[in-house]
């Protein structure tokens, strides 16, 4: 069985964000959710400012305290080291949310996409209205609804449960990437078995040495970050006099 | 309040319109849900959860009173035995009402008892407050039955205080394993919440003791009178353990560098300051002590009265400031949407929950007190019957 790992090359990766959309259109993620983020940061003082931004998504811990805190098994590990979640087995109590150590899982305090449920039109007579659009577009939920996410969970999650990113595991089990990685036009991502030596995954982790979020916790993220990206150059000078 | 007696049909009427708003909030939250709480993935959790926190918390300290005659067989507190363990009953389902509206759904409540996870602490602690409340109602009914001496009477006992014990320390480690939030102080906080059960159910038992004669114009014996004393000295042991714990916390969230323990420093303390001294440890901790301190003020029931109100309420404002300071500045990538450093006032609906598990909790104890007659002394029952 394959131990699914990502691999983010913060060199390459441009900070265009294709991957969070491309993610909220793949698991008809709602309004206010982002199962693929970022974390960004700018230090120093201007003129000598830096800007560092870190693409963030569920890192599937080896020893998540998400799983370990559910108090309904509702968040789980499947065979292939992926954190799952049963949104039919989750009571709301919102524990892995308050438990998560990088901050990537969210809940749904109101049925989702209510945008699209309002039959009211921008204007009157003019322009259709949301839940038109969507029954237009023969769509659910929104007018970009993509069905394939049923496969392994609902398409779209219920109010009172929380949800996140699954490495796409609907797509992963059909020998597809993970949306996020297909999408991203700088292929800063990649995806595979962490187990197989001979995976890109596990090649890049030997080549480079890499970091992960927080790693002191000892979770063991499965989500690794190579080449650190930094443009900037200085004249050398003996102890900068 | 006595049978016929006008002031107690308004009492009720107050009570049950307090239920029915709650009920109202509890269908608004099953259609709408939890948008109507005035939370965000920041800050999770808040006053329905800190609620429940306290009133399990004070149940556990009800049950823990109860084990000195109930479990240790000191018979002089006796007498106080079947309050006790009816008004831990009464306060643990104050404390289902709030969690049961914290999760939205009833049904989420019994679930948890069909998929268990026993690795997790917010699973523990519901499956031991679960069984401490029918361990009390079995206990209560043959305290009612005026049998003290069975086995079951007993054994229920003695199991409804290996629970009462438990249970804190659950509720301790939901916090304090938490990963990601060192500010809850690690395992420290199973500790604390056992001192925090003590120190509310003791307050609580004082406070009500008080009321209870004042409200049903049923002077205090001399007896008693010994009994409340003994209790309120227990009271300023307990404070005394909860005001040390409590200075120490300062202290180190005052002294240390680790990062988390800076952010949270940033954070506006929810109910302000004192003289630099946080307001529920300054009113609620702190001035209770100093009165408890003075002999005179401790066993007069003027004093008695204040000192266990202000500890009562105090430890409600320590939870809310314990549970809303560690939530106050974002995670990772979600400081991308909120602020720095996030602050919390609850939405009316979390007020109504508030109130219906409050006023759900004073039904019991006006009807208990009015037909189940917790201030008589079970005489013990021997034969047959009792075995």
């Amino acid at each position: 069985m394959p131990r699914y790992a990502m691999v983010i090359d913060l060199q390459r990766c441009v900070g265009c964000g294709a991957c969070s959309i491309a993610c909220r259109n793949e698991n008809n993620v709602p309004d206010g959710m982002y199962w693929s983020n970022k974390i960004t940061e700018t230090v120093g003082t201007f003129p000598n400012v830096r800007y560092h931004y870190i693409p963030t998504l569920c890192n599937h811990c080896e020893y998540a305290p998400c799983v370990r805190g559910c108090p309904t098994k509702a968040m789980h590990k499947l065979p292939s080291g992926i954190t799952m979640h049963d949104p039919k087995k989750c009571i709301g109590c919102k524990y892995c949310e308050f438990n998560c150590p990088y901050g990537v899982i969210y809940f749904n305090w109101q049925s989702p996409h209510k945008f699209w449920r309002d039959d009211r039109p921008l204007i009157e007579g003019g322009t259709a209205s949301p839940k038109e659009v969507v029954e237009q577009a023969g769509a659910r939920a929104v007018p970009y609804y993509n069905p394939e996410r049923e496969d392994t969970l609902a398409g779209t999650r219920p109010k009172g449960v929380v949800e996140k990113c699954t490495f796409c595991d609907h797509r992963v089990k059909k020998g597809k990437l993970p949306y996020c990685v297909e999408a991203c036009p700088a292929s800063a991502r990649v995806f595979g078995d962490l187990k197989d030596p001979n995976s890109k995954v596990s090649q890049l982790l030997g080549k480079f040495r890499p970091f992960r979020l927080r790693e002191q916790l000892g979770t063991e993220p499965h989500v690794f970050y190579i080449r650190g990206f930094n443009p900037a150059q200085y004249t050398p000078s003996k102890g900068g006099v | 309040m006595k049978k016929g007696n006008k002031a107690f049909y308004v009492w009720l009427g107050v009570l049950g319109v307090f239920m029915i708003a709650g009920l109202v909030t509890a269908l608004k939250l099953l259609m709408e849900g939890h948008v109507l709480f005035n939370t965000n993935d920041v800050i999770i959790w808040s006053l329905p959860l800190g609620a429940y926190i306290f009133l399990a918390l004070t149940s556990s300290g009800l049950t823990l009173l109860s084990a000195i005659p109930l479990v240790f067989g000191v018979k002089k507190y006796e007498p106080l035995a079947k309050r006790l363990v009816f008004l831990a009953i009464a306060t643990l389902c104050g404390a289902f009402v709030s969690i049961g509206l914290e999760l939205g759904n009833v049904w989420h409540m019994i679930y948890i008892m069909l998929s268990p996870n026993l690795s997790s602490p917010i699973w523990w602690m519901g499956a031991i407050y679960s069984v401490e409340l029918v361990l009390l109602a079995v206990k209560f009914w043959r305290l009612f039955m005026g049998d003290r001496s069975s086995l079951l009477s007993k054994y229920a006992g003695i199991a409804s205080f290996i629970c009462a014990l438990a249970a804190p320390l659950m509720i301790g480690s939901v916090f304090g394993i938490t990963e990601s939030r060192v500010t809850y102080f690690g395992p420290v906080m199973s500790i604390y919440c056992l001192l925090m059960a003590m120190l509310s159910g003791v307050a609580f038992f004082i406070l009500y003791a008080m009321v209870y004669h004042k409200v049903a114009s049923e002077p205090v014996s001399p007896e008693q009178r010994v009994l409340y004393d003994e209790i309120s000295l227990m009271l300023k042991y307990v404070a005394a353990g909860v005001l040390v714990f409590t200075l120490l916390k300062i202290t180190i969230e005052s002294a240390t560098k680790v990062p988390e323990f800076l952010m949270i420093r940033k954070y506006e303390h929810t109910f302000g300051t004192v003289f630099g001294l946080q307001t529920e440890v300054a009113l609620g901790l702190v001035l209770p002590f100093i009165l408890l301190l003075f002999n005179v003020l401790r066993k007069s029931e003027v004093g008695k009265t204040i000192a266990s109100a202000l500890l009562w309420a105090g430890t409600l404002g320590m939870h809310m400031e314990i549970l809303l300071s560690g939530q106050s500045h974002p995670i990772g990538p979600k400081a991308e949407q909120y602020g720095e450093a996030l602050t919390y006032f609850p939405s009316i609906w979390e007020w109504l929950v508030f109130a219906f598990a409050l006023a759900v909790m004073l039904a019991f104890y006006t009807l208990g007190e009015r037909y189940l007659h917790l201030g008589q002394t079970a005489e013990p029952k021997t034969g047959y019957a009792a075995a």
